[in-house]
């Protein structure tokens, strides 16, 4: 028989780098989940994304056993990776710091479809784009 | 202890995608995407601050993406978290010698059994992984008579300890959390052991300039080779080296990097999903 579920936990932490400390602590702890355990199986399954952020959900048991799925990264998170900048422009009106064409938004916008609330492709490619331009990247025609 | 700012972020409409990608451009340790709200964590030292995490929320709400939010802000004490989980460990026998328990159970020993009392808290390594087992296996069979024996990213300390009620002359366990610190000494005097065990927090480079018989380190493979040099550099000629903390795949990647520099492997141990190596430098 299938173990019963009692809750889920939805993270970002940098791979290869899960510790103890907060969020992976309060949040496992207070399920019962064996913190050291996961931070371990984490770590060993994510050695390879050394530091890229991923987003990891964790399904807890009713036996407080856990298993759990990484994702791929937040859609910022694609558009720095794909600009090769590290971090977004501090007044992004004035001072542009990478360009993206729509080829690029488009192929993360469809990545990000089952993470987004958009009804449509076109939907979720206007929201990559907007934090495309939040972050000081011009989004080519 | 060891504190954390801890940001509560209410957004309309509920983004948590969009969201959380561009506050990685803060000094953050992690988020929690909670079912309507954002939990977000930085270290109580860092620069990351309400004013930062509303600024680039300002800036989706530009981009209409965002219609509204707000931003509260709290301070977390860390602790032990996993108090919840310790309550559940059970006693867990290694094999038929050793055998590994909480203070808080009791087990009946018997004749010729070594028990091993851990109270791990925050730190790495209770019985229960299959790691440390495959660890204790292999220290029990390949474990030098009356060795100085060094432990790195000792956790709880509990290797250092098997090692010496199995007969090592003393150890130095190293980690750099400062958790491990005090769980380690914690448990060493449960065992009686305190004064053959040496624990220390910090790097490896930051240890007595001295050869050891025997290095322990169950940690993982990105680690492993980054501080393949200073083990080796602690390690007597022909002493043994015990590896862990790796999957089976990350067999090639670590002898690629031991095998150049005059490691040799001599047993591989393998539970599930996780392997041991012993190696041994010539």
């Amino acid at each position: 028989m299938a173990k019963k579920i009692t809750g889920f936990i939805k993270l970002q932490i940098p791979g290869g780098k899960a510790n103890p400390s907060p969020p992976v602590g309060p949040a496992l702890g207070q399920k019962g989940v064996n913190i050291m355990e996961f931070c371990k199986q984490f770590n060993a399954k994510t050695a390879d994304k050394d530091g890229l952020i991923i987003p990891v959900v964790i399904t807890v048991y009713q036996d407080k056993s856990f298993t759990f799925i990484t994702k791929t990264p937040p859609a910022a998170v694609l558009l720095k990776k794909a600009t090769k900048i590290e971090s977004g422009s501090a007044e992004p009106n004035k001072t542009k710091v990478a360009k993206v064409s729509k080829t690029q938004v488009k192929e993360i916008a469809e990545l990000k479809m089952p993470d987004l609330n958009a009804g449509s492709v076109e939907a979720a490619m206007s929201m990559v784009a907007g934090t495309a331009r939040s972050m000081g990247i011009t989004v080519e025609e | 202890m060891k504190k954390y700012k801890e940001f509560k972020i209410i957004l309309e409409p509920f983004e948590p995608e969009i969201v959380t990608g561009l506050l990685w451009d803060l000094e953050i340790t992690g988020i929690n995407e909670e079912k309507d709200f954002l939990v977000v964590f930085a270290d109580e030292k860092s620069s990351t601050g309400t004013k930062g995490i509303e600024s680039i929320l300002s800036k989706l709400q530009k981009e209409k993406i965002l219609r509204s939010f707000s931003v509260s802000e709290s301070l977390l004490e860390d602790k032990n978290w996993n108090e919840e989980w310790e309550k559940s460990i059970q006693v867990v026998e290694v094999d038929g010698k050793i055998v590994i328990k909480p203070s808080f159970r009791k087990y009946e020993e018997k004749p010729g059994q070594i028990i091993i009392t851990i109270d791990p808290k925050m730190s790495f390594g209770t019985g229960e992984h299959q790691t440390t087992q495959i660890m204790i296996k292999l220290l029990e069979k390949h474990l030098i008579p009356s060795c100085e024996l060094l432990d790195v990213g000792s956790g709880t300390g509990i290797l250092a300890i098997a090692a010496v009620k199995l007969g090592a002359k003393n150890a130095v366990a190293v980690d750099i959390d400062e958790w491990c610190l005090m769980n380690g000494l914690e448990n060493c005097r449960l065992n009686n052991v305190e004064d053959k065990i040496d624990i220390k927090q910090g790097e490896l480079k930051d240890i007595e300039d001295k050869k050891f018989d025997m290095v322990l380190a169950n940690i993982n493979k990105n680690i492993l080779i980054e501080i393949k040099n200073e083990i080796r550099k602690r390690l007597s000629s022909k002493g043994i080296l015990i590896l862990s903390g790796l999957l089976f795949s990350d067999e090639n990647d670590i002898c690629s990097h031991y095998e150049p520099i005059g490691f040799k492997v001599i047993e591989k141990m393998q539970m599930k999903e996780w392997i041991g190596l012993v190696l041994k430098w010539y």
